[in-house]
C-alpha cells in the first residue's frame, strides 16, 4: 500500500441540503455544511467584460481571477448573503443531481482546503450520489477530482448502499434491503439486492424535510402566532427538529390534545433579530401534524396524495419477486428527517396492515388449500440514522478492499473519465 | 529553404468530384507561408501543373499578384514562390488569417458529403474515413502547414470527413495547457457532435463530420464553427497564460504582503 | 480565502462546543489529518468533562533533520510559554504520534475575549511546535544576539521527508526551499507562480518585504548540503528575512507564512486549476451555442412546409439542400 493508503481516506456525503464530510475510521463527520455557495457577483460580471479588450482590462482581469477566491459555503455563506448584498447564494445541487458544476468545484475546493485542510494528493476519497445520477455526472465528477485536485483514487458510491453498509455492523452485515431515505431536498425508496440498486424500482415522493418545515411554518402562521416573518421558516425549522413526535392515530391524538393541552403543548421562547425584544409562541398541533405529512401527504398538497408506506409497498412489489421477502425484512431508514420519535414504529404497522391485508385477500382466494407463509416486515432504526450514509461510507473506507476498488489517477491518465462511469460493489461490503 | 515535412498521402483520385479543384486534384502538400530572413515565399509543393491555379484558388485576396516561378517540378521538392516586397509585410501579418482562410476554403472543397452505406457489411452505414477500407472511396488527404508546429490535416471520402489539428505549442506552459484544454473539449465530444473523443495519432483534436450532420446543419454555418473553433483554441490558450501568470502574480503580492 | 489559516477549524470546532456545553460532556474520540501529514487525535471522556486528551504527530523527517526526543528542538519550551496551566505535556506521548498533552479546560481565563484567543492559540498548536525552531532562530534575529558559529545551515522539516533550509546571519536569516511537485503539472504551474513573485517583488510598494529570489539550480548557500535534499522540480527559492519582518507581532505570522510556504503555493496552484475549468466549461458553452446557430430553424421551416406530413430525406434532397446553401 502508497502512502495515501496507509492514511484514512476522505468521505464527503453530498446531499441537496447538507454535505457531511470527515476522515474514514470516524463515527460521526467533521463538518456538516449546507451545501450552497455565496460567489461574489460582480466576478461574473467581470469574467463576461475580459473578453472585450478594454483599456483597463487588465485590472477588471486582476479582478476577476482573484475574485474567484472570494466566495463562501455553508453556513458562512448564509450569513454573508445575508449581511452583504454583493454575494448570491447558488444550491450546486438539486434534487440530488449535481447541476452548477463550477459551484460544486469551488464547494469541494473549500471543503478539503479550508474545513477538512487536508492535501487531496494525500488521500483516497469516497464521494457519494443518488442512485439516478447519469453516467456522464460521474465522468465530470472524475474530472474535476482527478485534474484539479490530483487525488490518486476516488471511488463513487450510491447513497442507499451506503445506507445498508451502516447498519451491519450494529446488526448482521445485510445487503439487501430497502433503504428509505428521506432528506432535506428529495426522498428517495431504493431497493437494494446483494449490494446492487434495482434501478427499475426506485420510487420518489415529492414530500422531503422542506416541506415538512414549510407546512408547520404555514401552520403556525394561520393560527396567528407572532414570529417575525424573515425568522420564520428558521423557527419552524428548529421546532421540527426539537419538539415534532409521529403520532399512531391524528384523531386521537387531537382528542389527547384538546384534553391535556398543559402536558402537550409546548413554548417557544425566541428574541426579534431586528429590536432585540423577546417573544414567545406556542407550539401545538404542528408537533404531530408535520411527521403526518408522510403518511397523509393530502394535508399539506393536493398534487401528491400517495402515503409513504404505500409507496415503500409499491416499490417492493415492483422488484423481482425472489427478492421480496428479503426486502420487507429489512427497511432501512436513513436521512435526517426520519429522526421523528418513533417514525419507525408507526411505518412498520402501516406497512404491515397493508401486506397483511393483501395477504388475506390471497388467502380467501386459495381457500386453505396451500398455507402461506406469513410476511415479517420490519423497518430497522438504529442510532447513527442520522448520519448513516456517511457512516457507512466511513466504515467502507476503512475496509482494505476498499484501496483496490477505487479507480486510481494512472488508470484516468490511461483510460480517460470514462472509468469513472462504473464503481465495483466490493467484497469489503459483505 | 527549410525543410519541410511532407506526409506520405494517397493519390487515388475519385471520379465525377471535379467540382472544386483543391483537395481533390492530385497534389501532395500546400504549405500556406514559410519565412525565411528576407523574402516571404509562399512554398507549395505539387507535382500536378498548373500550381497558379491552385495558388489562386488558395490565396484569393492576394492572387494576382504573386508571380511564379517555373512550374516544373519533381516530387517532394518544394515549389518556391517570390513575392514583391510589398506583398511580404502584409502576408507576414496574416499569417494566420492565410491559414484558416485556407483552411475555409479546403473546407468547402472537401464538404460534398453524400449518404453512402457499407459495402461489406448489409444495412450498415459507416463513416468510410475512419476506415479507410476501400480506397475508391476516398479523396485525396490535403495538409495544411503554418509553421513547423503548426498544422492541419484535412481527410476527406464520400461520406465523412476528417478533420485534425496540430495546436502550437511554444513552451512547456502552453503544453500543459493546450492539453487539458483538449482533453476538457473531448470529454465533452457528445455535446459537440461534430467531435472526435479521441484525436488522430499525432495530433491534438479531430472533428468527425459525417452526411448526417451536412443534412441537419448548413455547411456555411458548420465551416464557420470549425474556423470559430479554431480561432477560439488558441484564444482561449494565451488567455489561459495570461491568467496563470496574472495569477500567479496575485498570489505572490498577497504573500509578500503579509510581511510589511 | 487566499491565506492559509493557522488554527485548525476542527479543532477549534470541538473545543469551542465543549467550552460552550461543559455539563454534558459527550464521549469523543476522533482522528483526522491536515496538510504536510500533520495527524490529530483527540480524546474525552463523560467522566471528566474538563479534560480532553489530544495527541500531534508531525511529519517524518527527512535524514539530514533529527528531532531530538521526538520533537523538533525548543518544541516543549515554546508550548510551555504560549499556553501556560491549560495544557500539561504527557510523557510518553502516545503510539504513532510525536505529542500528547492534556488541556484542561477548567483552567481557561474566564473572560470571553480571552478566551476564544487561547482556544485559537490551541488550536494552532501544529504552528506552535513545528515553527518552534523557526521562531528561535528568528528571535535571535530580533535581539540580535546570533550565537558564534556564523552561517551554519539549519535544515528543518515541513513536508514528509523534506526540510527546508535556514541560514541565520548577524543581520539576516536567510530561508531556502527546494520545491518539489509530485504531479508534472503542478510542478510547471508552481514554476510559472514562482518566477512571478520576482516581478511582484520588484512592483512599488512592496519594498519592504523580504528579498526574492528563485533560481532552477541549488543557490550557493546550500553548499554542503546532502544531495538528495537539492532535487527540486520546480526550483529553488530564497527568502531574506530582516529583523523588520519579525517585530513585536509579526513573528508569529512570518513563522507561520514561511513554514506553510510550500502548501500555499500548492493551494494556489490547485485554486487557478479550478479556475481554468471555470473559463473552459464558459468556452465549451460559448462553441455549443455557435454549433447551434448552424442548424436552420425547425419551427420556420415547419411553418413554411405545411404541405407535406414528414420530410423524407433522400440522396437527391440532401444534395439539393447543400447545394442550394452555398
Amino acid at each position: 500500500m502508497d502512502a495515501a493508503g496507509s492514511r484514512p481516506a476522505v468521505v464527503i456525503d453530498n446531499g441537496t441540503g447538507y454535505t457531511k464530510t470527515g476522515f474514514a475510521g470516524n463515527v460521526e463527520p467533521s463538518f456538516i455544511l449546507p451545501t450552497v455557495v455565496a460567489v461574489n457577483e460582480s466576478f461574473v460580471n467581470q469574467s463576461r467584460a475580459s473578453s472585450k479588450k478594454g483599456s483597463n482590462w487588465l485590472a477588471q482581469h486582476s479582478a476577476g481571477v482573484m475574485a474567484d477566491l472570494d466566495f463562501y459555503i455553508g453556513e458562512e455563506a448564509l450569513t454573508r448573503s445575508k449581511s452583504s448584498s454583493t454575494y448570491n447564494l447558488s444550491y450546486p445541487i438539486k434534487h440530488g443531481q449535481v447541476d452548477n458544476w463550477d459551484a460544486m468545484e469551488r464547494f469541494w475546493q473549500q471543503c478539503i482546503y479550508n474545513y477538512l485542510r487536508c492535501d487531496p494528493e494525500d488521500h483516497y476519497f469516497l464521494l457519494t450520489e443518488s442512485p439516478l445520477t447519469a453516467p456522464e455526472s460521474r465522468e465530470y465528477t472524475g474530472e474535476i477530482m482527478f485534474e484539479t485536485f490530483n487525488v490518486p483514487g476516488l471511488y463513487i458510491a450510491v447513497q442507499p448502499v451506503l445506507a445498508l453498509a451502516a447498519g451491519y455492523t450494529t446488526s448482521k452485515c445485510e445487503m439487501t434491503g430497502v433503504v428509505v431515505d428521506v432528506g432535506d431536498g428529495a426522498t428517495h425508496v431504493v431497493p437494494v439486492a446483494d449490494g446492487y440498486v434495482i434501478g427499475s424500482s426506485i420510487k420518489s415522493i415529492p414530500v422531503a424535510g422542506k416541506d415538512v418545515t414549510r407546512f408547520i411554518q404555514q401552520l403556525m402562521r394561520e393560527r396567528g402566532e407572532h414570529i417575525p416573518p424573515e425568522e420564520s421558516l428558521e423557527v419552524a425549522r428548529k421546532v421540527k427538529e426539537m419538539y415534532c413526535y409521529t403520532c399512531s392515530d391524528i384523531v386521537k391524538e387531537f382528542n389527547k390534545h384538546d384534553k391535556e393541552p398543559a402536558k402537550f403543548v409546548k413554548q417557544w421562547r425566541g428574541t426579534k433579530p431586528k429590536t432585540g425584544a423577546p417573544y414567545s409562541c406556542d407550539i401545538g398541533y404542528e408537533r404531530f401534524l408535520g411527521p403526518e405529512v408522510f403518511f397523509n401527504p393530502e394535508i399539506y398538497s393536493n398534487d401528491f396524495i400517495t402515503p409513504l408506506p404505500e409507496v415503500i409497498d409499491k416499490c417492493i412489489q415492483s422488484a423481482p419477486i425472489d427478492t421480496r421477502r428479503a426486502l420487507y425484512k429489512n427497511i432501512v431508514l436513513s436521512g435526517g428527517s426520519t429522526m421523528f420519535k418513533d417514525f419507525n414504529r408507526r411505518l412498520q404497522r402501516d406497512l404491515k396492515k397493508i401486506v397483511d391485508a393483501r395477504f388475506e385477500l390471497s388467502d380467501a382466494r386459495i381457500r386453505g388449500e396451500v398455507k402461506a407463509r406469513p410476511v415479517e416486515v420490519n423497518v430497522v432504526s438504529h442510532p447513527i440514522q442520522r448520519n448513516a450514509v456517511w457512516f457507512g461510507g466511513s466504515v467502507l473506507a476503512s475496509t482494505p478492499e476498499f484501496f483496490k476498488a477505487c479507480h486510481t489517477k494512472a488508470e484516468y491518465e490511461e483510460y480517460g473519465a470514462s472509468i469513472c462511469r462504473t464503481n465495483p460493489v466490493f467484497k469489503g461490503m459483505y | 529553404m527549410a525543410s519541410l515535412k511532407t506526409s506520405e498521402e494517397d493519390h487515388h483520385l475519385y471520379p465525377g468530384r471535379v467540382r472544386p479543384l483543391i483537395g481533390v486534384w492530385r497534389h501532395r502538400s500546400l504549405f500556406p507561408l514559410s519565412t525565411d530572413s528576407k523574402v516571404t515565399y509562399i512554398v507549395i509543393s505539387l507535382d500536378c501543373p498548373p500550381p497558379r491555379i491552385l495558388a489562386a484558388q488558395l490565396l484569393k485576396p492576394h492572387d494576382r499578384k504573386t508571380r511564379f516561378v517555373n512550374a516544373k517540378l519533381f516530387a517532394n521538392t518544394p515549389v518556391i514562390v517570390d513575392l514583391p516586397v510589398s506583398l511580404q509585410a502584409q502576408l507576414m501579418a496574416n499569417t494566420s488569417r492565410l491559414y484558416l482562410t485556407c483552411i475555409r476554403n479546403t473546407l468547402e472543397a472537401a464538404m460534398c458529403l453524400q449518404n453512402f452505406p457499407c459495402q461489406e457489411v448489409e444495412r450498415h452505414n459507416k463513416p468510410e474515413v475512419e476506415l479507410k477500407t476501400s480506397p475508391e472511396l476516398l479523396l485525396n488527404s490535403v495538409l495544411i502547414y503554418m509553421n513547423e508546429a503548426e498544422k492541419c490535416l484535412i481527410e476527406s471520402s464520400i461520406n465523412s470527413l476528417r478533420i485534425s489539428l496540430k495546436v502550437k505549442q511554444a513552451d512547456e506552459l502552453e503544453n500543459i495547457l493546450t492539453k487539458k484544454f483538449l482533453r476538457f473539449l473531448s470529454m465533452r465530444a457528445e455535446a459537440f457532435q461534430v467531435l472526435r473523443r479521441k484525436p488522430v495519432q499525432g495530433y491534438d483534436i479531430s472533428f468527425l463530420i459525417t452526411n448526417s450532420h451536412c443534412e441537419e446543419m448548413q455547411k456555411q454555418k458548420l465551416i464557420d464553427f470549425i474556423v470559430q473553433f479554431m480561432e477560439d483554441i488558441d484564444k482561449e490558450i494565451s488567455e489561459l497564460k495570461l491568467s496563470v501568470n496574472t495569477r500567479g502574480r496575485l498570489v505572490a503580492t498577497e504573500f509578500l504582503k503579509q510581511f510589511i | 480565502m487566499i491565506l492559509l489559516q493557522s488554527p485548525s477549524r476542527y479543532l477549534l470546532q470541538i473545543l469551542s462546543t465543549r467550552v460552550q456545553n461543559l455539563e454534558k460532556g459527550v464521549e469523543l474520540d476522533c482522528q483526522w489529518i491536515e496538510f504536510d501529514d500533520v495527524r490529530y487525535h483527540i480524546q474525552a471522556s463523560t467522566k471528566n468533562p474538563n479534560l480532553l486528551v489530544l495527541s500531534v504527530s508531525l511529519p517524518t523527517p527527512p535524514p539530514e533533520t533529527v528531532f531530538f526526543g521526538g520533537l523538533p528542538p525548543e518544541a516543549i519550551e515554546a508550548i510551555k510559554a504560549a499556553y501556560g496551566t491549560v495544557v500539561h505535556i504527557l510523557d510518553p506521548p502516545k503510539d504513532g504520534f510525536n505529542l500528547t498533552v492534556k488541556l484542561n479546560l477548567s483552567k481557561l481565563p474566564p473572560d470571553e475575549e480571552h478566551r476564544q484567543a487561547l482556544l485559537g492559540k490551541i488550536a494552532s498548536i501544529r504552528e506552535v511546535v513545528q515553527g518552534a525552531p523557526l521562531r528561535a532562530v528568528l528571535k535571535q534575529l530580533v535581539s540580535r544576539t546570533v550565537k558564534s558559529d556564523l552561517n551554519k545551515l539549519i535544515s528543518l522539516v515541513h513536508r514528509p521527508n523534506e526540510s527546508f533550509f535556514v541560514v541565520p546571519q548577524a543581520d539576516k536569516v536567510t530561508v531556502v526551499f527546494p520545491m518539489r511537485f509530485k504531479d508534472s503539472i503542478d510542478s510547471i504551474l508552481a514554476t510559472s507562480f514562482l518566477q512571478e513573485f520576482v516581478d511582484a517583488r520588484r512592483t512599488a510598494g512592496l519594498g519592504n518585504a523580504p528579498h526574492y529570489l528563485w533560481s532552477p539550480s541549488p543557490p550557493q548557500e546550500l553548499e554542503g548540503a546532502p544531495a538528495e535534499a537539492l532535487l527540486a522540480n520546480a526550483g529553488f527559492v530564497s527568502f531574506v528575512i530582516s529583523p523588520r519582518h519579525v517585530q513585536g507581532r509579526k513573528l508569529d505570522k512570518t513563522v507561520w507564512s514561511l513554514s506553510t510556504f510550500h502548501a500555499y503555493v500548492s493551494y494556489h496552484v490547485k485554486c487557478s486549476e479550478g479556475f481554468m475549468h471555470t473559463r473552459m466549461r464558459r468556452r465549451v458553452e460559448s462553441l455549443i451555442e455557435a454549433l447551434d446557430r448552424a442548424k436552420p430553424d425547425w419551427k420556420k421551416v415547419k411553418r413554411a412546409v405545411q404541405t407535406r406530413s414528414f420530410k423524407r430525406l433522400s440522396i437527391n434532397d440532401g444534395r439539393a439542400t447543400s447545394n442550394s446553401r452555398n
